[in-house]
């Protein structure tokens, strides 16, 4: 008799960590920084205690700083080449893929996935070191044709600008082969009759790609592009440790600009405030991403 | 004639391109893999070969480097932190996400989709936008600056994960073979055990690969709540490479490759079901 009624609870027994990690160890934070956001809170509030409401006051105070404004504009820019050059490339590459030779695209294959396990950090550390102004192979590989101008001792890192484009370099290396994959592998479950209908009617290659290949493939590159906004807003590592927001915090995104205001200056109200706004922008950016896939899944 | 030379044409152009396209190919697979070899050729390079402007392409290979890199202080408590954490989370993401992958695939209860919703939902959970409430949490129970800290995050960042793909894995495993041993008298849960779980092997080394890397690599939070040297974790060493090697460009990279290797080999191992795995749970998310 005792069996059953402990065989029914089992299942909610076995589901209880994962339903209190979810609703506690995440959802408090979640909550927490809501909070905090509308809180005047630095270090002296974190060790004394107490709290101050001030409603909107660190909302106002970040909009109202050149610094924070200066920094979404660059993140929105930033976040737009990545995702649109590494969706671009992807496609290019993932379309290469399905027409040369299988040896060929192994040895392609195997290219990408070093690039892509290849841990961020690691990937800053080692094209700091390919862009080294003194030493780096990418400044030799630019001089020793001599077509391109002398790039010897060039600082690749003097401008934002520069440093940007570095930073979206890494980046994209290492987004492109899973978009690659993945679109490769979309390719390929596009069924043969389809293409043998365009041929049928004539299609040449350009429009058999144009009216077949990307209608079908729609569905999972607005699902790469999805994945690939949000992960280029928020990315944090590869932009940090290449040089801090530097030169002279001209390389400062929102994720640089939470930590410094939050870690650095402790003013963790206004930091809470940025994260807030942080998240808001990037749901409003995927709103029609997420209202074309519900479509999609209803259809 | 004309509609003869029209397709002879045709097939000498289709060859051009195709040379074309194989050689792109290449150049861009040398492209990808570049960076990856200069790092290890890097690191195996005598301290002569790299102080030159001409690159030195084929090294003559010393293991001077990561000599090193090991010989650095607290190199051993940078390595037993980063295997302690990501080996505790691994576990207790498993652990925790097993129990619950393995309801939500065989039991029918009541609030199962709205618990399938929730995992779905954390997965999409910004973290990088939560760092300031982590940060408060973690000061408050007294766990700011201590391993333990970094554990609760990433069991945390990877519990989602863990369930979707192990609830997949589990899904994919017939019931019916569960059945024909409860028939012989085993539990339901006896026959989960004995039936099952043997064929999940291969979905629970995949989804604890998944785990191991995002942990391994994690160096945002590291970063943040790591503050005495000697619980670094490797990527906060690492990041720290200036400050520690200076332009020591051969110990640097040796560090690096050591750091990458364990990645390299475990990412190899799961690679194909990567591509699937994550835009399925994402569309399915």
């Amino acid at each position: 008799m005792r069996r059953p009624r402990l065989g029914r609870a089992l299942p909610y027994l076995a589901l209880l960590p994962a339903f209190v990690t979810f609703v506690l160890l995440l959802g408090y934070p979640v909550v927490l920084v809501v909070e905090t956001s509308f809180q005047h809170m630095g270090l002296r509030e974190l060790i004394n205690g107490g709290v101050t409401w001030i409603g909107f006051e660190n909302y106002q105070a970040i909009f109202a700083n050149p610094d924070f404004i200066a920094a979404t504009v660059r993140t929105f820019a930033f976040m737009a080449v990545n995702v649109a050059l590494t969706i671009v490339l992807g496609m290019l590459v993932a379309v290469g893929m399905s027409r040369m030779r299988r040896s060929v695209r192994l040895f392609l294959s195997i290219a990408m996935v070093l690039a892509w396990a290849t841990p961020a950090l690691t990937g800053s550390v080692v094209f700091q070191w390919l862009f080294d102004s003194k030493l780096g192979v990418v400044n030799w590989a630019l001089s020793s044709p001599g077509v391109f101008g002398d790039w010897l001792n060039h600082s690749w890192f003097e401008t934002g600008l520069s440093t940007f484009f570095v930073i979206s370099l890494l980046i994209v290396w290492q987004a492109i082969p899973f978009v690659a994959f993945s679109l490769f592998a979309g390719i390929l479950s596009i069924p043969p009759e389809l293409y043998e209908a365009a041929k049928v009617d004539g299609g040449s290659e350009r429009q058999v790609f144009r009216f077949v290949t990307l209608p079908a493939l729609a569905p999972l590159l607005l699902m790469l592009a999805f994945l690939s906004v949000i992960w280029d807003f928020k990315v944090f590592t590869q932009v940090w440790t290449m040089r801090q927001g530097g030169p002279d915090g001209q390389t400062v995104t929102l994720s640089i600009f939470t930590y410094i205001t939050g870690l650095s200056q402790r003013q963790f109200g206004l930091a809470s405030a940025i994260s807030v706004v942080m998240v808001l922008l990037l749901l409003v950016v995927l709103i029609p991403y997420i209202r074309r896939m519900l479509r999609q899944v209803d259809a | 004639m004309s509609g003869q030379g029209a397709a002879v044409g045709g097939v000498a152009r289709r060859r051009t391109r195709g040379v074309l396209l194989n050689g792109a190919g290449i150049l861009v697979a040398l492209l990808f893999a570049f960076p990856v070899y200069w790092m290890i050729n890097t690191a195996f390079k005598p301290a002569d070969e790299i102080q030159t402007y001409v690159p030195v392409f084929i090294p003559t290979p010393t293991l001077d480097n990561f000599a090193k890199a090991i010989a650095q202080p607290h190199f051993g408590d940078f390595v037993r932190n980063s295997v302690l954490i990501t080996f505790t989370t691994v576990a207790l993401a498993l652990v925790v996400g097993f129990l619950a992958a393995a309801t939500l695939a065989r039991a029918r209860i009541r609030g199962r989709r709205g618990f399938l919703v929730l995992v779905a939902v954390a997965q999409m959970a910004p973290f990088e936008a939560l760092l300031i409430p982590f940060y408060l949490v973690v000061r408050e129970v007294g766990l700011y600056n201590q391993l333990p800290s970094l554990v609760l995050v990433y069991f945390i960042f990877t519990l989602p994960f863990t369930i979707w793909s192990l609830r997949g894995f589990i899904a994919g495993i017939p019931a019916d073979l569960e059945e024909a041993a409860m028939v012989d008298g085993a539990s339901r849960v006896g026959a989960f055990m004995r039936v099952t779980l043997p064929l999940l092997a291969p979905g629970l080394v995949a989804t604890s690969i998944f785990c191991f890397i995002t942990a391994w690599n994690e160096y945002f939070y590291a970063f943040v709540f790591m503050t005495d040297v000697q619980n670094y974790t490797l990527p906060v060493w690492l990041a720290s490479f200036r400050t520690a090697f200076g332009t020591d460009w051969g110990a640097t990279m040796a560090a690096s490759t050591l750091f990458t290797l364990p990645v390299l080999v475990f990412f190899l191992l799961v690679q194909n079901r990567m591509v699937g795995g994550l835009t399925t749970g994402a569309v399915k998310g």
